[in-house]
């Protein structure tokens, strides 16, 4: 009952009526029962007062005139009244005089008189009234009715029961009509509230039906109503285009994702490719080289023997031209074993050492010294860091660059050749600086291709693979080969290997 | 009947809020409500006549004289006393500082032959019996209110005449007489009478 009243202003609108009209009504019953009562007491009072008046005035001449017999005919004319419950008249001196008893009471009459009184004796009214005639106090008249105020008290409270059920009923009757007035506008904006909640759906509105503050209480909840209406449908809009701009992210990340993998695979593809035909080429050009030999051989061999043999029977002029097939013989097969030494380093696998690198440098240079024809160069040797790699291809390296160097730098008056390294954090770089010929450095990217010359065959003698074995060897081992120079200023050629790491692979 | 008196004396004192004026006529109901008619006090005086000469004194109250009969409103009530001498006395001595409906009373003793001019209430005794009816005669034109004590008095032209019923003093009334004489009864009063004739039977 309590929680229902809590949940329902219908119901507490209803209590709060009802309790009104009780309130009123006790408050209205309790007034006029206590007045009611009270004026019961003053009109039973005053009513019993004019009895006792009327009885003392009659009975006087039966109390002058000694009369008991009158008197008690007097008194007997009291069962007329049957409120009267008993009544008696004392003569002047006290004495009881005359007396009268309801049928069937059983009574104590009082024995003496009292002086003039009139009071309530439990549910009694008793009066004593003195008799008086001519100055002179005759007697006492003695009454006593019925005094009845708990029956009347209950017949009140049974009124006033009936009276409250019945207004309170009257009360819901009227709630139960006014009350849609007042409630009908609340329970639909209740219900209102329930549909947006319920359905999320933001576009119901509360019907104004009233001029009042539920009225207002409408027009403030539509108010609201429709600005969470606009943000929740800017907040969509808002999530809608994120939506679609997230889709379109991913859509072009998926992209890009295929097309690198389209691009890695066709990398790997060509790769392959390449290499295969590298690998193919390779065999090819060794295969070439390999069977070039023995017809080369079979030239040099057989036009030495015409001159050694046939030398009586050819001219001075055709022992010339002889000569020239044989040194071109000689200057291709020194060509054909180039090419082979660098097609054979491809397939070569590689041994890993700890190489002194300053007594690699200095036994090279002195056994080419001992080869090179012409002035001795001076030779700075500095001391080198120690690298890893491959022993006989590091000394190979070393070979190349400095027989280059006495190479290039043999024209001059006082030639010099320089060796030495820095070290970077990654790497060793070590360096051949010549006076030499030097270079053109419009041409260095040409320097170390196969067959790449700067200068004619004539004026420095080489097959042209020196550099690109160089080029090769240094990029097996994870490092790489670079050169600056000027023509008629020297050279220098660089080539860096990694510190400590492992060689890589070319 | 001392001890009577004594304790009506007691009650007198317990009761404080009775006047002395009450006394007299406490005395005389008190008397004639439980005293043998016929016996006599110290003073020779009987109760039956106590209870008389109150009962003559309370008459007053009940009786309508004619308009004329009193000069002025303040006039004095007279009770005129034909014999019963020993009653006389005690009637002056009861009605002595009284008043009856705002009227002093007097009481006057009338010897034979004295006039009754003045008197309102005129009381003949058992002794002048004899002459009952001459008196009541010469009453009547006076509108004097007779009361008597004799036996068939009223036939003889008595108004009022006490009579002794069961020990107890009560009256009889001849309210024709009464009417003839111009005096009007009060109905109260004819309420306690023993008997009242009301016209020639």
């Amino acid at each position: 009952m309590l929680s229902a009243i809590a949940r329902s202003i219908r119901h507490k609108l209803a209590l709060v009526v009802l309790a009104t009209t009780l309130a009123a009504l006790l408050v209205t019953g309790v007034s006029l029962v206590i007045y009611d009562l009270r004026a019961y007491r003053e009109a039973g009072l005053d009513d019993l007062a004019a009895q006792a008046d009327i009885v003392g005035r009659a009975s006087a001449p039966a109390l002058a005139f000694d009369d008991p017999k009158a008197a008690g005919e007097y008194l007997g004319l009291l069962g007329a009244k049957p409120a009267i419950a008993a009544a008696a008249i004392y003569s002047a001196k006290g004495k009881l005089f005359a007396s009268y008893t309801r049928k069937n009471l059983d009574l104590q009459l009082p024995s003496l008189p009292e002086p003039d009184v009139a009071r309530v004796d439990g549910a009694s009214l008793v009066i004593f009234r003195r008799v008086v005639e001519n100055n002179e106090i005759l007697g006492t008249v003695y009454m006593k009715a019925d005094y009845q105020v708990i029956g009347r008290l209950a017949d009140y409270l049974g009124i006033f029961g009936a009276v409250t059920l019945f207004s309170l009923l009257v009360g819901l009757g009227v709630f139960a009509w006014l009350q849609r007035a007042l409630t009908a506008p609340l329970l639909n904006i209740a219900g209102v509230t329930r549909q947006v909640v319920e359905r999320k759906d933001f576009s119901v509105r509360a019907q104004r039906t009233t001029q009042d503050e539920i009225g207002d209480l409408a027009d403030a909840f539509n108010a609201m109503l429709a600005e969470i209406g606009r943000r929740s449908e800017a907040l969509e809009q808002s999530n809608r285009f994120l939506e679609r701009e997230m889709a379109e992210r991913q859509r072009a990340d998926a992209e890009l994702r295929r097309l690198n993998e389209e691009l890695e695979r066709r990398v790997a593809e060509r790769t392959s490719q390449l290499e295969a035909a590298n690998k193919e080429l390779e065999g090819f050009s060794y295969s070439v080289s390999h069977d070039l030999r023995a017809p080369l051989r079979a030239v040099v061999g057989f036009s030495k023997m015409l001159i050694e043999d046939h030398a009586g029977q050819i001219d001075a002029e055709a022992q010339r031209k002889v000569g020239v097939i044989q040194s071109e013989a000689q200057r291709m097969g020194m060509l054909i074993d180039d090419l082979l030494a660098f097609s054979r380093l491809g397939r070569k696998e590689m041994s890993s050492a700890d190489i002194d690198m300053t007594g690699l440098a200095r036994s090279t240079f002195e056994g080419l010294r001992a080869q090179h024809e012409g002035a001795a160069p001076e030779f700075r040797l500095d001391t080198l860091p120690r690298a890893r790699g491959d022993r006989v291809l590091i000394g190979q390296v070393w070979a190349n660059l400095l027989s280059n160097a006495l190479k290039f730098s043999a024209k001059r008056d006082t030639p010099l050749i320089e060796v030495n390294a820095v070290t970077d954090e990654k790497d060793h770089i070590f360096f051949v600086r010549d006076n030499g010929a030097g270079f053109d450095p419009r041409y260095q990217s040409k320097l170390f291709g196969v067959f790449q010359r700067l200068h004619h065959s004539s004026d420095f003698p080489g097959t042209g693979v020196g550099l690109a074995l160089v080029q090769r060897i240094v990029v097996r081992h994870g490092g790489r080969v670079w050169a600056d120079g000027k023509p008629g200023e020297g050279a220098t050629f660089y080539f860096s290997l990694p510190r400590g790491a492992p060689h890589g692979n070319a | 009947m001392k001890a009577r008196a004594n304790i009506f004396i007691r009650n007198l004192v317990r009761l404080s809020a009775w006047t002395a004026l009450a006394r007299a006529g406490l005395l005389a109901m008190a008397l004639g409500s439980a005293a043998p008619a016929s016996a006599a006090d110290s003073d020779g005086l009987t109760l039956e006549q106590r209870v008389k000469a109150a009962f003559l004194y309370q008459f007053a109250g009940y009786v309508e004289w004619p308009p004329m009969t009193f000069a002025q409103p303040g006039a004095p009530v007279t009770i005129g006393v034909v014999g019963a001498a020993p009653l006389a006395a005690e009637l002056a001595h009861v009605a002595a500082g009284r008043s009856v409906g705002g009227r002093p009373v007097t009481v006057r003793r009338i010897r034979p032959g004295e006039s009754l001019a003045g008197v309102h209430i005129l009381f003949i005794g058992r002794d002048e019996s004899a002459r009952v009816g001459q008196i009541a005669r010469n009453a009547l034109p006076q509108s004097i209110l007779t009361v008597t004590e004799t036996d068939g008095a009223l036939d003889l032209g008595s108004m009022i005449n006490f009579i002794v019923v069961d020990r107890r003093v009560r009256f009889e009334v001849a309210l024709d007489s009464a009417e003839r004489g111009g005096l009007k009864l009060s109905s109260r009063l004819l309420s306690v009478a023993r008997q009242v004739r009301t016209g020639t039977p």
